[in-house]
């Protein structure tokens, strides 16, 4: 099976470690997996502000950088959904929105590809400690994602999840919201965390790098001694 | 008895809607009906179940008795709520109920009992309001919610449930249906038919009550503060 | 009072809020509270979704005729010895209601909660006027007698204790007692009967006015509608246009969704159907009866994409799932509607000029969308009032403008965006300690005043990528 990596902006810049452990993960499971270099921002940071032309303008180029692909996975639940939205966004540029139609209908989630395409629900990992899982807001509300993650967390040998308090409220990321709305923000942060502390768990594990990179900084902030990983690098843990 | 701007107002809404206004418009067909669900096929004893358990919930106490025993059981109910002055709606059912002669013997008894007459004009509402207790008749008792449906008329006004402390029905069996579906449907067709709905409809689910301070439940605040449900079994 | 509340700021609200210990715990277990309430409600029937995807089919099809089941309504209601007034504003409507009043030569007016008598400020119309105005809904009382806009659209006064309370009873009404919530309660109780008993004229809100029928149709708790409705002579329902529903058997679904979705109950204590004026035989209830049917900018939203915004029942589910609500309160949205909804009905019914902040005040989890009980759009809508604030109303600073611009030729250009991957390391650099930024510059101001941010890789995934298949191509 042939894929491609939809790698997002977050993970290309900041946490390679995610990408690298998305490609091992798929090739494991006998994907082979390519990377089209002319792949950029899905949009979202403009589109979530309201600049949809300013935005359109990359999501052309995601459409066309993916164009010759069977499938693009990539791992992060909210970049996903915005690739899912295309069409909408889209639907009145004659031409455009048909494309963006076939991006969307080929491209998941990295959990929502391991267990709905791939019917992979346990990647015989292994990985020793007690975690507690956010399941961030668009990879479940909009997506649709939630037991996918759960099963393959689930199944990963010496894991241990503890449930964390009002897991789904919302990190207070919210992309641009953050910066522009950032002491809500870091209200909404600083709940966050202190429901994760409260868990005791070694581990955070996300899905997106977003919330990821909020609950994290605030984290460390607070000197929180838990390690912020991405869900793939717990699925390739071996 | 005017109406005052309408078309104006009306006009401006089809433009907005950008078509000429609608002097028709078919019934809907909605994709589905959950509503039916609900306690489908239920007898009326799983009713009866289900209303007293719904009524644990709604602070409501549920009495149960027969036909023969209801106007004792209407007096133990004021004696555990200690009131002795009741208003009480009137009407045929009432009547036929025996209920009226029963309230003689109370009267006899030292109990204050006021049957709602339209020719009593104020002093029906005048009492009400220093009653201890309100009484009536459910027309219809949704199940689901614990829910007792008036019909207000001139034998039934609509302080008798409202103005006393403690609110009294009494539940024929018969008139269980499993929710409010049922008798917004009754309704509906009577309205079809040219039945025009009573001035009042009243769907009341135990006593009063508000969440306004710190979210603390407050049982009886200006309704009343106590409410008891008498279900008879072969009404 | 009007949709607006105050006149601070955004930013100043905003900390207020924040600032509010007592408000924000009051919040956080009041949503505590509504969403357990809610979620058991909706697992109880088991296909919560289908009631969702009937609610919403209701809404639609009512709105999509709209005129049809207005004209109906107030067939209806003339034929039941009402009177009906179309109000296009505020101000026809408060002109109407205090015409009524002085024909009426009425001192004392008693209302049951409503919103949109507070959107058209009908209180103060009322006062100007020479008519003393009692509100009833225990926590509408509080405030009126504290002078306090509400904070949240089904419990008004969640923002106040129970001292406060006490304190506002005593020093207006001269309460002696303590602040224990049922002897608060019962001295409204004995002071409100009074009110009731007195009033010349009852004025209502409206739930669901049912056109079939012509009947207004009240949802409430605390019994204080049925007051309003059954002891003065003359009543006044007062309703937004869009709360209609075309027959009773939509009534009866609406119904239920509200109670469920506001606060987890299968329905409340009082649903009250009125149908025009008492009968001649009957004792109590109106002899005058009017309807006053509010556009006051609805009218505006219909035929738009916004047009789902006036689906809304009012039960506030979208305001206690709201995250950014919890944190902030009702005051700070600046608005009698807070929360999602008044995030997006507020900048349609009052402009965006003084409500520009309102769409951002959101992090578009869509908690919103998912507890709407007619599955409003919420969180999409307030993406589409973001797009015209950039770019029809031009609101937004240059400095962003600029941002946007840099960011559409970044996304589109691989090239820049490679180049970009390469750089972001060195050019945060100055900033960077230890792989993190804990005090950073523009943009990054924000974000690092409440958290760290993650410094770039070295090397960039698609370095990495690049390498690797340079290795396995030798």
């Amino acid at each position: 099976m042939k894929v491609s990596l939809f790698i997002t902006c977050l993970c290309d810049t900041i946490t390679p470690d995610v990408g690298k452990d998305t490609i091992q993960l798929l090739e494991r499971f006998g994907c082979e997996v390519d990377f089209p270099a002319a792949q950029t921002c899905c949009g979202q940071p403009a589109y979530n502000s309201g600049y949809k032309k300013e935005a359109s303008k990359g999501m052309k180029q995601m459409i066309q950088a993916f164009e010759n692909s069977d499938y693009v996975v990539g791992p992060s639940g909210s970049c996903v959904q915005m690739i899912k939205e295309y069409p909408s966004v889209l639907k009145e540029e004659p031409g455009w929105r048909e494309r963006a139609e076939m991006l969307a209908s080929k491209t998941y989630e990295l959990t929502q590809f391991l267990v709905d395409v791939l019917k992979v629900e346990d990647v015989k990992s292994t990985f020793k400690g007690t975690a507690t899982y956010h399941p961030s807001c668009h990879m479940t509300r909009l997506l649709g994602v939630s037991d996918a993650p759960r099963k393959l967390l689930e199944n990963v040998e010496g894991l241990t999840l503890i449930d964390l308090p009002e897991k789904e409220d919302c990190c207070g990321f919210g992309g641009t919201f953050a910066v522009k709305n950032a002491a809500i923000s870091g209200q909404m942060v600083q709940e966050k965390a202190d429901h994760i502390a409260s868990t005791k768990a070694d581990y955070l594990i996300g899905g997106d790098m977003g919330c990821l990179m909020n609950m994290g900084g605030c984290m460390r902030r607070n000197n929180q001694e838990a390690t912020v990983l991405h869900i793939a690098q717990v699925l390739n843990s071996q | 008895m005017v109406v005052h701007n309408r078309e104006r107002f009306l006009d401006q809404l089809a433009e907005r809607l950008n078509r000429p206004r609608r002097t028709q418009v078919d019934a809907p067909v909605y994709s589905v009906q959950p509503q039916d669900r609900v306690f489908h096929g239920a007898t009326q004893d799983e009713l009866v179940h289900i209303l007293e358990e719904q009524c644990k919930v709604i602070h409501t106490d549920v009495i149960k008795t027969t036909s023969g025993e209801l106007a004792d059981s209407i007096r133990q109910v004021m004696d555990t709520y200690k009131v002795n002055r009741l208003v009480s709606a009137g009407g045929p059912r009432f009547d036929s109920s025996g209920l009226i002669d029963s309230y003689d013997d109370m009267r006899r008894d030292g109990y204050l009992v006021h049957v709602w007459e339209e020719e009593k004009g104020q002093e029906n509402v005048t009492f009400a309001e220093k009653a201890g207790a309100g009484i009536v008749f459910s027309d219809i008792t949704l199940a689901e919610s614990g829910t007792v449906t008036l019909f207000n008329d001139r034998f039934n006004g609509r302080s008798i449930s409202l103005l006393p402390e403690t609110f009294i029905a009494i539940i024929p069996k018969s008139t269980l249906v499993p929710r409010m579906t049922q008798a917004a449907r009754l309704i509906h067709e009577q309205e079809q038919k040219g039945v025009p709905v009573s001035s009042c409809v009243s769907f009341i689910s135990g006593p009063s009550n508000s969440a306004d301070i710190e979210m603390n439940l407050i049982v009886g605040v200006h309704g009343p503060v106590k409410a008891a449900y008498i279900v008879v079994d072969d009404l | 009072m009007s949709i607006r509340i105050g006149d601070k700021p955004y930013a100043d609200r905003i900390k207020d809020g924040i600032g509010n210990d007592f408000m924000r715990k009051a919040v956080s277990s009041a949503q505590g509270r509504f969403r357990t309430g809610r979620l058991k409600a909706a697992e109880e029937l088991g296909d919560w979704e289908d009631w969702r995807t009937l609610g919403e089919e209701i809404r639609h099809h009512t709105m999509e005729n709209l005129d049809y089941y207005l004209h109906q309504l107030s067939e209806q209601v003339e034929k039941r010895g009402g009177t009906v007034f179309f109000a296009q504003d505020a101000s026809e409507a408060n002109a109407y209601i205090q015409e009524v009043a002085r024909k009426k030569q009425a001192k004392k007016v008693v209302k049951s909660k409503s919103m949109v008598t507070e959107e058209i400020g009908l209180n103060k119309a009322l006062e100007e006027s020479g008519c003393e105005v009692v509100e009833s809904d225990l926590g509408e009382w509080i405030l009126q007698l504290d002078e306090d806009p509400p904070s949240h659209i089904v419990t008004p006064a969640l923002h106040k204790n129970k001292a406060q309370i006490r304190e506002t009873f005593a020093n207006k009404k001269g309460y002696t007692q303590t602040d224990d919530p049922f002897e608060l309660a019962a001295f409204a109780r004995e002071q409100l009967r009074e009110d009731f008993l007195n009033a010349d004229i009852g004025i209502t809100g409206c739930n669901f006015a049912v056109a079939e029928s012509g009947t207004a149709t009240l949802v409430t708790n605390e019994g204080n509608a049925r007051m309003v409705s059954t002891l003065p002579d003359t009543q006044i329902t007062v309703m937004g246009m869009e709360r209609i529903v075309p027959t009773w058997e939509e009534l009866e679904v609406l119904v239920s969704l509200l109670t469920r979705a506001a606060v987890g109950q299968k329905l409340t204590s009082y649903i009250t159907s009125l149908t025009g004026t008492r009968l001649d035989n009957e004792v109590d209830g109106p002899e005058d009866f009017h309807l006053v049917i509010v556009d006051n900018g609805r009218s505006k939203i219909i035929g738009t994409e916004f047009q789902s915004a006036l689906h809304c029942i009012r039960c506030a589910a979208c305001i206690n799932a709201c995250p950014v609500y919890r944190h902030v309160g009702g005051h700070s949205y600046g608005s009698i509607y807070p929360g999602p909804i008044g995030a997006v009905l507020t900048p349609l019914l009052d402009g965006y000029e003084d409500h520009k902040e309102l769409p951002y005040a959101s992090t578009l989890c869509a908690a919103c969308t998912e507890a709407c009980p007619v599955k409003i759009p919420l969180h999409e809508h307030l993406i589409r009032h973001r797009e015209i604030i950039v770019e029809q109303e031009h609101m937004t600073t240059k400095s962003e403008e600029i941002l946007m611009k840099g960011f559409a030729k970044w996304a589109s250009t691989p090239a820049a965006y490679q180049l970009s991957t390469k750089m972001a390391r060195t050019a945060l650099s100055p900033w960077t300690k230890g792989g993190h930024i804990e005090k950073g510059p523009g943009p990054l101001k924000g974000w690092t005043a409440e958290r760290d941010f993650p410094a770039p890789a070295k090397k960039s995934f698609r370095k990495w990528y690049q390498e690797r298949q340079k290795r396995r191509e030798d």
